[in-house]
């Protein structure tokens, strides 16, 4: 664009004809990926040889309609909406992600071709929900804690809130992230190969400054954490934990939990599954055996070739995804020759990343990239590197390294251990392919 | 490759449009230069202070300086903070509601397998299937093969579906399920789940029973028959085949030691990698005996995502009018989970044909059927608030919308 000669003013409609068929040259093979015509409008200029005719951009050289008329007032929305042009950025669903014959027992995915830095939008926040989204009134919310305790309690949702309050970036992520692809690739997108998964800054208090006052008694070694929706979701938590770093939140990214979030209190387990991170939660209670709940027993419960299943599975393994590109923001826009930024998230709930390797063959060579931005325990971490586009096929894929000495597995190194049949953590490499035209598919190296 | 005809293909059959062995020069060469694979230590590798030994097998990072990694600390004094009350006695009981496995925490309260085959046929068969078999989209909750290998181990809980059209394992309460008392607790907590919490101790002990007697479940030896009375005594003694089918074991005191120590050992108990960086050998497939990498693509793709994919910019279509009608709305609140298909075989709302059959009966008798029940069709769809109007609009809604 700075190269631009202007050599004629051609007319809006010529230009705008010119642009769209430039457009209909680089439509990706869907017509939903479809580009919009401001974006191929650079394209479409850049890619003239010197000395061609350039034609100038009719977005340069008339005024804009919102530049000419008086916008809306100050507080048209007094709760703030993303531009309508944004209206394709939201959660996406499918029946694949239901648990049931409805959709009230189901997952939706976060958008993650769409998100930039760390932190997910709360209306983009992935949600997974067993009896439906509950509407909790606050002024009705009680917490009660008890079981082994000097003292139980009960408390109001705005006598919770009068604790000393922490808050912490941290990833949530469905154990099931990835689920539908143990044995083989199904969706071909980003939003449902590693959407069940968001980043948010949470604020609450930590359960152990509570306990400091309630006196926690010594032969206490699990914590039962019970919700209030109609599914009543209840999981079993070691107290180790809840001494380490487990929170009750109230607050995402500066305001209130959404319903599909908990409100108006969650369950904060830092790095582990989605589901310990009980919603709506009622009832905390301290007791020396673990309860068996339905979703640590029947759900959640990681089943191995062995035929024997892994139970008490807490924390989301080390992982990482490139989510530009991806296969709904292709590379067919580029020419050979073009500079363009691969990025991506990496993740681990047993600490903080430490190195990033991406691949372009596959998993044979590797080479360690940038790590930008907040590096921080539990919560994703962006990667970044700078690619010369060689307009060559390519097999994408990042392996993520923790401060845990955990290393991202192959495809294989998982199925080794664990089978194809455990549905839940998964966390192997995975991998884009690039085809010669830039378009990207969602691939398995696999034996 | 984009055909949205096999949506309905289930995962797991989809395997593979095998190509290209790009990588069959490097993964097949010999064992791999191992730059940086770091041993398992209790060292520190990252940017902050901390040691490994969380129970989860991550790393436990210090508080100390008032900072908390990158965060600084708010450790002020809590002490006479004195916020909220203690339960009383009664509040106590009436949440405290939670069972272990050995039977304490359970309730008052019996009900029989007869009893409990009614109550199924009324309140949950319509999801469940008939006898718990399944079929309509919800979980199976009884079937499957149980027999069991010589090591104990329930035989089908080992298939692989690494071939098409290979057997799924099957998880019911009789083949996957390691305790009974969770039956109980989960059906009273949770089920129906339109309506939870709304039945009694009594039939809720009749409900497990019947589920129980489905699975072929014997209790101290005797087969639970259409007679056979169950209760928290009973419940308690009940041990299902998966028993003993999960690990690590988190009962007793070493519990939370046996946890830590699974975890511990990732790279031998939940799979880990190594951080090879050139001419790299998937070590993976090694293992599995495999020569080859394959490169697999998606077979069939699920591409049926709700709303569909875009990530055009532009304009929203034109928006019509989007205040629904009172009408519509109870129709979502209390008609909708049954009637927006026809997998409980209810007239799916939409569909002209099952619409047209039904209103051959004659509009009022429609009404009548809907606000006194019918087959599977509780009355008023199972909420009683709404008036005979209401229940009117809503089915003048439904006929509407299916011409
Ligand atoms: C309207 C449909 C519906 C009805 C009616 C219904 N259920 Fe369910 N049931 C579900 C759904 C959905 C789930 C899974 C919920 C989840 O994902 O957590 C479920 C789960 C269960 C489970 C756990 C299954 C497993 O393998 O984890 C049991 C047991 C159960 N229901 C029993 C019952 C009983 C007993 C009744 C009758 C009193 C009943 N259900 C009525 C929809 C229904
Ligand atoms: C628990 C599931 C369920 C719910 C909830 C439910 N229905 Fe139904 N409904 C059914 C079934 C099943 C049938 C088919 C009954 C038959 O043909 O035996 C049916 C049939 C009907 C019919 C056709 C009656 C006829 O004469 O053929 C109407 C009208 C109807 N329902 C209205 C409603 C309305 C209004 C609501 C909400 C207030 C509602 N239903 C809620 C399951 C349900």
């Amino acid at each position: 664009m700075m190269h631009l000669k202007i050599s004629k003013i051609i007319k809006g409609e010529d230009v705008d004809k010119t642009f769209k068929s430039e457009e209909a040259t680089s439509v990706s093979r869907r017509d939903f990926f479809k580009r919009t015509a401001s974006v191929s409008a650079v394209a479409a200029v850049s890619i003239l040889a010197p000395g061609a005719l350039f034609a100038d951009d009719i977005n340069i050289m008339e005024h804009t309609k919102w530049g000419t008329t008086l916008g809306d007032e100050c507080n048209y929305n007094p709760y703030g909406l993303p531009s309508k042009y944004e209206h394709n950025v939201v959660r996406r669903t499918s029946a694949l992600m239901s648990s049931a014959g409805d959709m009230h027992a189901a997952i939706s995915m976060s958008p993650l071709h769409e998100l930039s830095g760390i932190i997910t939008p709360n209306g983009l926040h992935f949600t997974r929900t067993h009896n439906g989204v509950a509407h909790v009134d606050p002024n009705k919310y009680r917490l009660m804690i008890h079981g082994l305790v000097d003292k139980p309690i009960v408390l109001t949702l705005e006598q919770l809130k009068k604790y000393p309050s922490e808050s912490r970036i941290l990833f949530l992520e469905c154990p099931s992230n990835g689920a539908a692809e143990w044995k083989g690739p199904q969706f071909n997108s980003l939003q449902f190969v590693k959407g069940m998964m968001s980043c948010s800054e949470w604020t609450g208090v930590r359960i152990k400054t509570i306990l400091d006052e309630l006196g926690l008694k010594p032969n206490a070694r699990w914590m039962l954490a019970e919700g209030s929706d109609g599914s009543e979701m209840s999981r079993t938590v070691p107290v180790e934990k809840v001494l380490d770093d487990a929170m009750i939140v109230w607050a995402q990214n500066g305001e209130a939990l959404r319903p599909e979030q908990g409100y108006p209190v969650r369950l904060m387990l830092p790095g582990w599954e989605a589901n310990l991170c009980v919603k709506w939660l009622k009832r905390l209670k301290f007791g020396e055996e673990p309860w068996y709940a339905k979703e640590e027993t029947s759900k959640y419960t990681v089943l191995t070739a062995s035929g024997r299943s892994i139970q008490h599975f807490y924390a989301n393994e080390v992982n990482s995804i490139i989510t530009s590109p991806c296969p709904e923001k292709p590379w067919t826009d580029l020419k050979v020759g073009d500079l363009v930024e691969i990025e991506g998230l990496a993740w681990s709930g047993h600490g903080t990343i430490t190195n990033v390797d991406i691949s372009f063959d596959g998993g044979k060579n590797w080479r360690e990239v940038n790590l930008k931005g907040l590096v921080l325990p539990k919560a994703w971490t962006r990667f970044s590197y700078m690619y010369k586009y060689e307009g060559k096929p390519l097999l994408l894929q990042s392996r993520a390294v923790d401060d845990s000495n955990n290393v991202q597995p192959t495809v294989n190194q998982e199925k080794e251990v664990v089978g194809v049949e455990g549905v839940y953590h998964r966390n192997a490499i995975c991998t884009w392919e690039v085809n010669a035209k830039g378009e990207v598919n969602n691939v398995q190296v696999r034996s | 490759m984009f055909k949205l005809d096999h949506k309905s293909i289930l995962i797991g059959i989809s395997v593979v449009a095998s190509t290209a062995l790009l990588l069959t020069g490097c993964l097949s060469s010999p064992s791999s230069t191992n730059s940086s694979a770091k041993a398992q230590s209790n060292e520190l590798t990252g940017p902050y202070a901390g040691k490994l030994g969380a129970i989860d097998g991550g790393v436990i990072y210090p508080r100390e300086n008032g900072m908390y990694t990158a965060y600084v600390l708010n450790e002020q004094s809590t002490e006479g903070i004195n916020h909220g009350r203690v339960p009383t006695e009664n509040e106590l009981n009436a949440w405290n509601l939670d069972a272990l496995p050995d039977g304490t925490g359970l309730p008052e309260g019996e009900g029989s397998v007869e009893e409990g085959d009614e109550l199924y046929e009324a309140n949950c068969a319509s999801c469940h299937g008939d006898f718990g078999g399944g079929g309509h989209g919800y979980p199976q909750l009884a079937g499957g093969n149980q027999d069991k290998d010589e090591n104990g181990i329930v035989k089908t809980l080992k298939n692989q579906r690494l071939e098409p059209g290979m057997d799924a394992p099957k998880r019911t309460v009789g083949t996957f399920w390691p305790k009974a008392t969770t039956l109980f607790t989960y059906i009273r907590d949770a089920m129906p789940y339109a309506h939870p919490k709304s039945l009694s101790n009594d039939e809720n002990y009749a409900l497990t029973a019947y589920i129980l007697a489905q699975n072929g479940i014997k209790i101290d030896g005797e087969k639970m028959t259409d007679e056979y009375v169950l209760n928290a005594e009973k419940l308690a003694k009940v041990v299902l085949p998966n028993n003993d089918g999960f690990y690590p074991n988190i009962d007793g005191p070493e519990g939370p030691a046996n946890v830590k120590a699974f975890f511990a050992d990732r790279a031998k108990n939940i799979g880990a990698g190594v951080r090879c960086m050139t001419d790299c050998k998937d070590p993976g497939m090694e293992a599995a005996g495999a020569k080859e990498a394959e490169l697999v693509r998606i077979d069939y793709e699920m591409a049926d995502v709700v709303p569909p994919y875009s990530t055009v910019r532009d304009l929203p279509p034109e928006s019509e009018d989007v205040t629904i009608s009172k009408a519509e709305k109870m129709y979502n609140e209390s008609c909708k989970l049954c009637h927006s298909s026809d997998r409980m075989g209810a007239p799916a709302v939409g569909d002209v044909q099952a619409w047209g059959s039904v209103t051959k009966k004659g509009f009022d008798q429609v009404l009548r059927n809907s606000i006194d029940g019918m087959g599977g069709m509780p009355p008023k769809g199972g909420n009683d608030s709404l008036t005979s109007d209401e229940v009117k609009s809503i089915v003048e809604f439904m006929i509407d919308s299916s011409k």
